[in-house]
């Protein structure tokens, strides 16, 4: 590649018009799944297993509202208002993986979410590490610092809940829908906004090599859990056990399609209750 | 704290810069050192520190005296 075209970017004028609006549209996915992963998190502050638990979901809540509240704020460099962003935009709006429409009616539903679509979003926010939008740079590091031991939490409670064999059962309930759900969210491997921002240097990796990192990830602690979605292949690699379906895929969206939030997250998550005191 | 059955009382021992001496800043309740690790950061987060362990209350040997407080297990301290 010559000089011009592994250069940085400074602002989002800079990045070519022809990636310029997927950019935005995959910080605008990770901003809104934060956003509301960070609210499942707090709906379990009080009713977590243990008081540690509860400490856990209310520290990680905080990271997952700080970690959107800096991407929303990103978008403003894209022509965006954050405000109108984060208060007054519909359902369909939202660009989140159909795993945080409904909140989880069980803690094995959010430790679904913590130990399976917490690290997707980390996998994906780690691809944008070196990318040639510089503004990222400072960010996904702050960003990947604070999510250091949200993995750990997952990690040890299916550990923990593994033990038992209605433990397991419960957590495969939890998980399989969950997995199929993460390893689609990379996006379809022919094309598509992660493929193409790849292309243009702005992540390190398209949707194949983002799904082979994460089951790599998750995919030991998943196994020793007795959880037969992930294996080992001849080559030493972890691999999913379970193929993907992409029959209800929307991948404008990067998500099932038709769904949305249900109306009480939304009303929750862009703060009707509290409109009236929404000033500029 | 309370604790569900199956869980252990975990130490904590941390220091806020190379050249201090490691103290002890608390305890957690937990099954297994993975989530015995998460509590303790995400609890005891009111500094940045820069270096945090964690050693289950059953590995101490006590040395004077085998009575409590510090030294029951987690069993008999409910």
């Amino acid at each position: 590649m010559s000089a011009s075209e592994t250069a940085g970017f400074r602002t989002a004028d800079d990045v070519p018009e022809e990636v310029r609006d997927d950019l935005a549209a995959l910080l605008l996915s990770l901003a809104d799944n934060k956003r509301l992963l960070g609210m499942r998190y707090s709906e379990w502050l009080l009713g977590a297993p243990t008081l540690e638990a509860g400490i856990a979901c209310s520290a990680m809540a905080q990271d997952e509202w700080g970690h959107s509240r800096i991407l929303y704020a990103m978008l403003k460099d894209f022509g965006e208002d954050p405000g109108h962003l984060e208060h007054e935009r519909e359902a369909a709006e939202y660009l989140n993986c159909e795993l945080l429409d409904d909140p989880p009616d069980r803690w094995t539903g959010l430790v679904a979410l913590n130990a399976l679509l917490d690290t997707a979003l980390s996998v994906q926010v780690e691809s944008l590490k070196d990318s040639r939008f510089e503004p990222l740079h400072y960010k996904v590091r702050k960003v990947l610092e604070e999510e250091r031991f949200h993995f750990e939490h997952g990690r040890g409670w299916l550990a923990r809940m593994g033990q038992t064999p209605a433990g397991r059962t419960a957590l495969e309930e939890a998980l399989s829908p969950a997995w199929q759900s993460c390893l689609r969210w990379f996006g379809a491997p022919d094309g598509g906004l992660i493929a193409r921002l790849h292309a243009a240097g702005m992540s390190d990796a398209g949707p194949a090599e983002l799904r082979a990192r994460w089951i790599q990830r998750v995919g030991p602690t998943v196994h020793e859990t007795g959880l037969g979605l992930a294996e080992l292949d001849e080559s030493g690699a972890w691999v999913s056990a379970m193929e993907l379906d992409w029959s209800d895929w929307d991948g404008a969206r990067r998500r099932s399609g038709g769904g949305s939030l249900n109306a009480e997250t939304l009303a929750a998550v862009r703060g009707d209750k509290n409109r009236t005191m929404l000033m500029d | 704290m309370g604790h569900l059955s199956g869980e252990h009382l975990y130490e904590i021992f941390a220091r806020q810069k190379r050249e201090d001496r490691l103290e002890h800043i608390g305890t957690v309740s937990a099954p297994n050192a993975a989530l015995a690790r998460a509590y303790a950061w995400q609890t005891y987060d009111e500094q940045k520190w820069f270096e945090m362990v964690v050693a289950p209350r059953d590995a101490f040997e006590p040395v004077n005296r085998d009575e409590e407080p510090f030294t029951l297990s987690p069993a008999a301290t409910r």
